[in-house]
């Protein structure tokens, strides 16, 4: 089986966003695999074990410095990467064409795996125009996979603990959920193994990836700081407990 | 002429309020409002729709048979479908749990961009604004292409009455039920009557504080008191007392509430990622020193274990 | 109105507030500021808090030796006092020193057995026994993951080590500060938080007191500092003080990592403290069943020097700021997956950045200033914290006897140790000492 995984290198969830200007922001900040991919690329390697002859192919779309989230990627357990060089920021219409592009010129998919969503840019979609435009059935937020017979049963997660279960032909495209499995993470020996699995690095103009109809481009962006100045409610437990009933029936007026 | 769309979410056959949030939203900027309805049209429902505002009711007329009609890739085909008839320049749909699984595959099929968990849209120039980063920042977005569709962050607009006289349009379309995926169950819960994190008026959340798995029933408790939603932070999850889909967080659930009430929770920058959105902040916790009681509107500094239950008692 | 203290004492971590607590007991009223909400929450919250006998210096084991018993000794040495958040809990794990190129190890027996203070000789079996994850091939020297010879097969094997039974970490530092000071205040000391101090006044030769940022002056013919990674700028604040130092100090930021302890390895209750030197950590559990990594600074990696106020507000850019950088993190994990090899280590980063109060040569400063009435303890340079109670006493001592007319830059204080029977010379950690090149110049001490 030829699993795809789609992996995202983006900034640390932890560290300190600046701007630069009012569009873009100091991206010299420290940048990881998004976590969400990081369900996806472990779900590949589950399958892997369990479909022998499998092969896990890692697909970046990024700057050359991207290079290090595949390598996470190889040490977590794909084969080999390819790196789709640019140094555009890409919209989730242009980066599911060029991962189309780079899948297809790669070779032939029987499943694509992708995390649910970007922490940077949030998007939620590239997995589904991934699949329209290959025309594979698509859903997201998995929290359960099961293959046999050419068919994937996913378990997906609502909000709340609720789950829809689907039965999907293959070749598809499953948007990963923290749900999915606990990321396999790699130990000393598998970092070393890595290191001689082969990336090879496509520039996005060799692949001829045509325009979208459309696009969505940040015209500016400001730090979300939102200041706060607590009052304090105090008193026994019983005084604070019907303040803040008061607070939520009079000012919030979210009880009745 | 801005045509807009809306995707309505229903629940006990009534409008879901996050729904009638978003028609005003979309009444800002447009030249009309087109609700779509998937669950058959009553007269309940025609009064509420055009009671805020809206122009047209369209029934999707989907397939009777639950598991067809339910099935997103169906209901997408029906968007799909009524926005090519009816010409819509415009779509709007909730970021809610639903909505993340139902909007993508529209835009994915009308090969239109779309930009979810909008905060704020202007349908006019065909602007949107919503979180990156985590949450960390706010980013303005220009979409470009004939059909721009928008799914908004429920709660961030609440809906204003504007009646206009609606009209009520049946589609007809050729069910076209997909062979390569198949709805086998929904909704599977086990969390019956629980109110979802995204769309909750009230969250309380739990964290550290709560100390083990069976303090956390405390939370669960009050929030059925409250009718709110309850949540957990990280920690509360990788402890094992509640399951990840209560985690709100960076990694978590992304939810702006009108009122975040977050007990025993220091409030990490992960934390705050996930909640930093929310109208009020509550802060409950022993400790003052805290990000969350600094960053809070009200500050509770006390025993949770002992004010949780009087809110309880006092309800 | 200005409220009078006999002694002000800047800072309420770890350092600070034992400092007041045995002035208090001496008879002393003290009042501690500090720019922080609480107690410990500065760089004291962000030590690994551990508890080991191992120094470069005879002194340093001694005083070290000496300080271990306090902890052991905790609610009596708090005079069982109640805190409302609890108290601190010292955790015997037993401490492994690798017998290795980046440790000086044989000089660090010599003075275990000057001070008598008590350990095994191990050899790999029996470390391998003790630690059954542990590889033991030799690495040194110390690289970094982007070297490529980091990641060459390793062919020779290590020494052995040299176990002390005594020896662990204290599993809250914050909380421990906190102890500290409810202590002090059962013997009338106060505390003020959320104050920065912004000016020392001096008249007439002599300190006077401090002003707060507010505008508000506390008068006090006693200062002291201990402002930890801040401590450089407090010394620039008052007359000639800074200029009278032969050792200066600066803040080092330093990373801590936190990496998942192997499944079937249950560090949390089975491990040891342990220090590495062949491969530049050390570790000790945390909960969460977490081996924490600390580094020993070796020579290939950067060291930033930063200015404080920037680093805690979150500025000075990647690598400057107080975020973890992932490429030390692959450095400190990787290093330590070569000696645990079943280690796996995820690709975010989660641990703690904090500064070190950095002194020349990482040995601290315990000692008056050329402005009387002014003291320090500072440049504690990461090895201090499992000195903080016994550090408490011997200033307030040392205080109490410059006050009463010694002339302690002439005829050093000697301080009496009161657990083990050891009178140690406090010049030893003079502000006017050259360069101490028996030191290990790293967070060893």
């Amino acid at each position: 089986m030829q699993i795809y995984v789609c992996v995202k290198h983006v900034p640390d969830s932890a560290a300190n966003i600046h701007m630069i200007d009012n569009r873009n922001i100091d991206d010299s900040v420290p940048f990881l695999m998004n976590p969400y991919d990081e369900h996806a690329v472990t779900e590949a390697a589950a399958l892997k074990k369990q479909i022998p002859d499998s092969e896990i192919i890692a697909v970046c779309l990024g700057k050359k410095d991207a290079e290090s989230t595949l390598r996470s990627a190889l040490a977590m357990g794909a084969d080999r990467g390819v790196l789709v060089e640019t140094d555009d920021m890409c919209d989730s219409m242009t980066t599911a064409r060029v991962l189309h592009a780079a899948i297809i010129r790669d070779g032939g998919a029987d499943i694509i795996l992708t995390g649910k969503e970007s922490i940077d840019s949030e998007g939620m979609q590239t997995q589904f125009r991934i699949g329209a435009l290959f025309d594979f059935p698509v859903v997201t937020n998995a929290a359960s996979l099961e293959i046999t017979n050419g068919k994937a049963r996913v378990g997906c997660e609502l909000a709340g603990g609720r789950t829809r279960t689907y039965e999907l032909t293959l070749p598809c495209v499953i948007g990963a959920g923290r749900g999915l499995n606990t990321p396999i993470y790699p130990t000393f020996p598998d970092v070393v193994k890595s290191r001689k699995k082969p990336i090879e690095t496509v520039a996005r103009s060799q692949l001829n990836v045509s325009d979208a109809p459309g696009s969505a481009k940040i015209i500016s962006m400001t730090p979300l700081v939102q200041k706060r100045n607590p009052r304090k409610i105090i008193g026994t437990p019983a005084e604070q407990a019907a303040e803040i009933i008061r607070i939520l029936r009079q000012e919030a007026k979210v009880l009745s | 002429m801005k045509q807009a769309g809306i995707v309505i979410e229903m629940e006990n056959g009534r409008v879901k309020e996050t729904s009638l949030g978003m028609i005003t939203l979309a009444g800002r900027t447009a030249d009309s409002l087109t609700a779509m309805v998937m669950s058959g049209i009553t007269d309940d429902i025609t009064d509420h729709l055009s009671e805020y505002g809206v122009h047209t009711i369209v029934d999707l007329s989907l397939p009777d048979a639950p598991e067809i009609r339910r099935n997103p890739a169906v209901q997408a085909t029906a968007v799909v479908h009524a926005a090519r008839e009816l010409k819509l320049d415009r779509i709007l749909g909730l970021s809610s749990p639903e909505g993340k699984d139902l909007l993508p595959r529209v835009a994915a099929l009308l090969d239109a961009p779309l930009i979810m968990d909008c905060v704020d849209a202007d349908l006019k120039t065909g602007t949107a604004t919503t979180s990156q980063y985590s949450g960390k920042m706010m980013a303005k977005i220009q979409l470009t292409g004939e059909i721009l569709m928008f799914g908004v962050r429920p709660n961030a607009v609440l809906p204003e009455s504007k009646p206009v006289p609606a009209k009520t349009i049946a589609m007809t379309m050729d069910a076209v039920v997909p062979e390569n995926i198949i709805l086998l169950s929904r909704d599977e819960a086990d969390t019956e009557g629980r109110q979802s994190l995204a769309e909750a008026d009230i969250i309380i959340a739990g964290g550290r504080g709560l100390k083990n798995k069976d303090n956390f029933s405390l939370i669960f408790d009050c929030a059925e008191k409250l009718n709110a939603a309850p949540a957990a932070s990280r920690v509360a999850v990788d402890e094992g007392w509640v399951p990840y889909a209560f985690q709100v967080g960076q990694t978590g659930e992304k939810v702006s509430p009108q009122v975040y009430i977050a007990c025993g929770i220091s409030g990490s920058i992960q934390h705050f990622a996930g909640m930093k959105t929310a109208k009020m902040i509550i802060a409950v916790n022993k400790d003052e020193n805290t990000a969350m009681m600094a960053n809070c509107d009200y500050q509770v500094q006390g025993d949770l274990f002992a004010i949780l239950p009087e809110i309880m008692r006092q309800l | 109105m200005t409220k009078k203290y006999d002694a002000i004492i800047i800072g309420a971590g770890v350092i600070g507030s034992p400092i007041a607590y045995e002035l208090c007991k001496m008879g002393y009223k003290t009042l501690n500021v500090d720019k922080l909400p609480d107690a410990g929450e500065g760089s004291t919250a962000g030590s690994c808090a551990i508890v080991r006998a191992h120094y470069s210096t005879e002194d340093g084991v001694a005083l070290a030796y000496e300080g271990f018993k306090y902890w052991l000794d905790w609610e009596n040495y708090l005079d069982n006092v109640t805190d409302e958040k609890g108290l601190a809990k010292y955790m015997n794990t037993g401490s492994i020193l690798i017998k290795s190129d980046g440790h000086d190890w044989r000089k660090v027996k010599k003075h275990y057995d000057a001070v008598g203070v008590k350990y095994e000789e191990w050899d790999l079996d029996t470390i391998k026994k003790h630690v059954p994850p542990i590889d033991l091939h030799k690495h040194w020297p110390v690289r970094r993951p982007e070297d490529p010879s980091f990641f060459d097969e390793p062919t020779e094997m290590l020494e052995g080590a040299i176990f002390c039974p005594e020896g662990g970490y204290v599993n809250d530092p914050a909380l421990s500060a906190h102890n500290i000071m409810r202590a002090a205040e059962a013997k009338g000391g106060e505390f003020m938080f959320n104050a920065e101090v912004v000016d020392i006044r001096s008249e007439n030769g002599r300190v006077k007191g401090i002003t707060l940022k507010d505008g508000t002056q506390i008068d006090a013919d006693i200062v002291v500092n201990v402002g930890g990674p801040h401590s450089f700028k407090i010394n620039q604040m008052a007359e000639g003080v800074w200029e009278g130092c032969n050792i200066k100090t600066k803040s080092l930021r330093h990373e801590v990592m936190y990496c998942p302890s192997p499944e079937d390895y249950d560090y949390l209750n089975d491990g040891y403290h342990m220090s590495d030197g062949d491969i530049g950590c050390y570790v000790r559990p945390e909960v969460g069943n977490m081996f924490l990594i600390g580094s020993e600074d070796p020579e290939c990696d950067p060291q930033e020097w930063v200015d404080p106020d920037q680093f805690y507000a979150g500025k000075g850019g990647p690598g400057r700021d107080n975020v973890l950088t992932d490429a030390q993190w692959k450095a400190q994990c990787y290093r330590l997956g070569k000696r645990i090899p079943s280690l796996k280590v995820p690709n975010q980063p989660k641990g703690v950045v904090d500064l070190y109060d950095c002194s020349d040569d990482w040995i601290p400063v315990y000692d008056k200033s050329d402005l009387p009435g002014f003291y320090m303890a500072i440049g504690t340079s990461g090895n201090q914290y499992k000195n903080a109670p016994v550090v408490g006493r011997m200033m307030a001592e040392l205080i109490d006897a410059c006050e009463k007319g010694l002339d302690h830059d002439k005829e050093p204080f000697h301080y009496e140790f009161k657990y083990t029977t050891r009178t140690l010379n406090v010049g030893f950690f003079s502000r006017k000492r050259e360069i101490n090149y028996d030191s290990s110049f790293s967070v060893n001490g």
